[in-house]
């Protein structure tokens, strides 16, 4: 059993007589141990589509199960979901993150002695421990955040639903973020990850998924995605330059040299051009790879964007 | 549900602790608000008039008034809080459910309202001379007026959901009360008493004047009818609470402010 199983969600918002399709069809399923990238423009119905899962929105159509529960018929499938909803707006600014903790443990369905065990692991777990009696709002932003993701984690769900984790953090908080959502993942959770930082996306997602004007427009592993839309080039770097024999009989193959590089666009010819580089001491080899960032990009401006090699 | 409401107390406790100057402020007006209508109330009357149990009728009624404001405010309000600090919908990710959560932490914070209002009581009879009863009879009536009270916060609060902002409805809301516990809906006779009967908190009002501040026993049937009328009133509140709940769940507008 998935712990995420969302089927054909549909979702119309009828302003001043306008139907607005918000969410067209959108099914996503998530299982342990993976972090899944959903990706979008404003607007185009991430936030319905994480809140339809949550159990906040009512979707017109369609399903979801969270290990198994629907969250608008059964409220204990809320027990096996945290959520992080844009960006700390799950804590209590007055209380102080111990009470915070305690507070939500109980909420999520714990005993007062569960969430207070709970809550000391957590402090301790997040470096929070010195910080557990200081009122929230006089934290830094990373530590603020920090706790946000430790109140989601309290009553230890098996879906965590981050709505842009690391907006606004320094780049050290950012790190501890991340090394945070790895380690959660690789505790057996799926993770459901918006964020406008693609570079972010690309380095924690095991899988993407792309919506665009409420419809999935693109759904696939992040490694294939990337793959899929990278070039078939390579780039040798030498760290010299080369001798003119070398240069020719390369240039002959079909390489281009330029300065200490080259570049060579059939992958067949790769080995032939470096046996000819041999022993000349190289700085690196790398094949063409599209970042995430132009993938989304050339997804949803397909016209604009130079089309990948598909 | 023990757990929950342990923690609930807990959490209003703290943040009342947390606001201290504002809670004492609070209890200070309140009872000079009060020493201040009773001197013009004296004033008018002039000094050689005795107003004896009308005076106790108007503490009871005033008394009930600020914790009748205090349940309206604590629920809509509270509600209205947590939508602009983001907090609202964290409440609806409960598997106990919304509605549930917010009828316990009502009676938490309840708990330590009735506390302070016990010391403003206290103020005030200090202030004016006046003795008020308090037997253990008057536990069912004071529960169904709050039970009423209960209701038309839960309410409001339903209004909150769906509008956001009704601060308007709040403070009409505020005089309305007034009107309904001051009310001597006790001594209206023929199809009056009916109206009288069907008014939220009015019964209870009622029967609290009897016997707080008249001295009287217990009236079996009025409190039957008392208890209906907060039962009616409470069930109606929490039932279009869901109502609320559910439409701005289907309109995507839980967490909008």
């Amino acid at each position: 059993m998935s712990i995420l199983e969302a089927h054909h969600l549909y979702k119309n918002y009828h302003l001043k007589g306008k139907v607005l399709a918000a969410v067209q069809d959108v099914s996503l399923r998530m299982d342990g141990n993976e972090v899944l990238a959903f990706l979008g423009a404003n607007g185009a119905g991430k936030t319905t589509t994480i809140k339809m899962i949550a159990g906040l929105i009512l979707p017109d159509q369609g399903s979801v199960r969270i290990s198994g529960r629907d969250p608008h018929r059964d409220p204990w499938a809320l027990r096996s979901l945290g959520a992080v909803l844009e960006g700390t707006r799950n804590l209590y600014w007055r209380l102080t993150p111990e009470e915070n903790l305690e507070y939500f443990g109980v909420l999520r369905g714990l005993t007062r002695s569960g969430a207070r065990r709970r809550t000391l692991e957590l402090l301790d777990r997040f470096d929070l421990t010195h910080k557990r009696r200081e009122m929230v709002q006089t934290l830094s932003r990373g530590m603020q955040q920090k706790l946000a993701i430790a109140v989601a984690l309290i009553h230890d769900p098996q879906l965590l639903l981050l709505d842009e984790p690391t907006l606004g953090l320094d780049v050290e908080a950012t790190e501890t973020v991340k090394t945070i959502i790895r380690e959660v993942a690789a505790e057996g959770r799926a993770i459901l990850l918006t964020t406008h930082q693609l570079d972010i996306a690309e380095e924690l997602s095991h899988r993407v998924a792309i919506i665009q004007n409420g419809a999935i427009a693109i759904e696939q592993p992040t490694a294939t995605l990337i793959r899929q839309f990278s070039g078939t080039a390579y780039t040798i770097e030498l760290a010299l330059g080369l001798d003119s024999d070398r240069m020719s009989k390369v240039e002959a193959l079909g390489g281009v040299v330029k300065g200490n590089t080259i570049y060579v666009r059939e992958p067949e010819i790769v080995y032939e051009v470096l046996d000819l580089l041999k022993p000349l001491p190289l700085i690196k080899v790398e094949q063409d790879q599209a970042s995430l960032t132009e993938i989304f990009l050339q997804v949803i401006h397909p016209v604009n964007a130079p089309s990948p090699s598909l | 549900m023990l757990d929950l409401f342990l923690a609930e107390l807990k959490r209003s406790w703290i943040l009342l602790s947390r606001y201290a100057t504002e809670t004492m402020g609070g209890i200070i007006a309140t009872t000079f608000v009060f020493y201040g209508l009773f001197l013009s109330s004296r004033y008018i009357a002039g000094p050689g008039i005795a107003l004896g149990d009308r005076l106790d009728s108007v503490i009871v009624g005033y008394i009930l008034w600020t914790l009748m404001l205090f349940i309206m405010g604590d629920v809509a309000g509270g509600l209205q809080d947590e939508a602009r600090t983001g907090t609202l919908e964290q409440m609806f990710l409960t598997p106990y459910g919304a509605a549930r959560v917010f009828v316990i932490r009502a009676i938490g914070s309840l708990s330590i309202q009735l506390t302070l209002n016990i010391v403003i009581v206290v103020a005030i009879m200090l202030i004016t001379g006046s003795q008020l009863a308090f037997p253990p009879i008057l536990v069912p009536p004071f529960i169904t007026a709050l039970l009423g009270a209960y209701g038309l916060a839960f309410t409001v609060g339903s209004l909150t959901l769906v509008f956001k902002q009704v601060r308007q409805v709040q403070s009409i809301l505020q005089f309305g009360l007034l009107l309904l516990l001051a009310a001597p809906t006790e001594t209206w006779t023929g199809s009056l008493r009916l109206v009288g009967w069907l008014m939220p908190i009015a019964p209870a009002a009622g029967l609290l004047r009897d016997v707080m501040a008249r001295g009287l026993e217990l009236d079996g049937v009025r409190m039957a009818i008392a208890s209906l009328n907060g039962l009616f009133y409470f069930t109606g509140g929490v039932l279009l609470f869901g109502w609320a709940e559910r439409l701005t769940k289907r309109q995507g507008r839980l967490g909008g402010y």
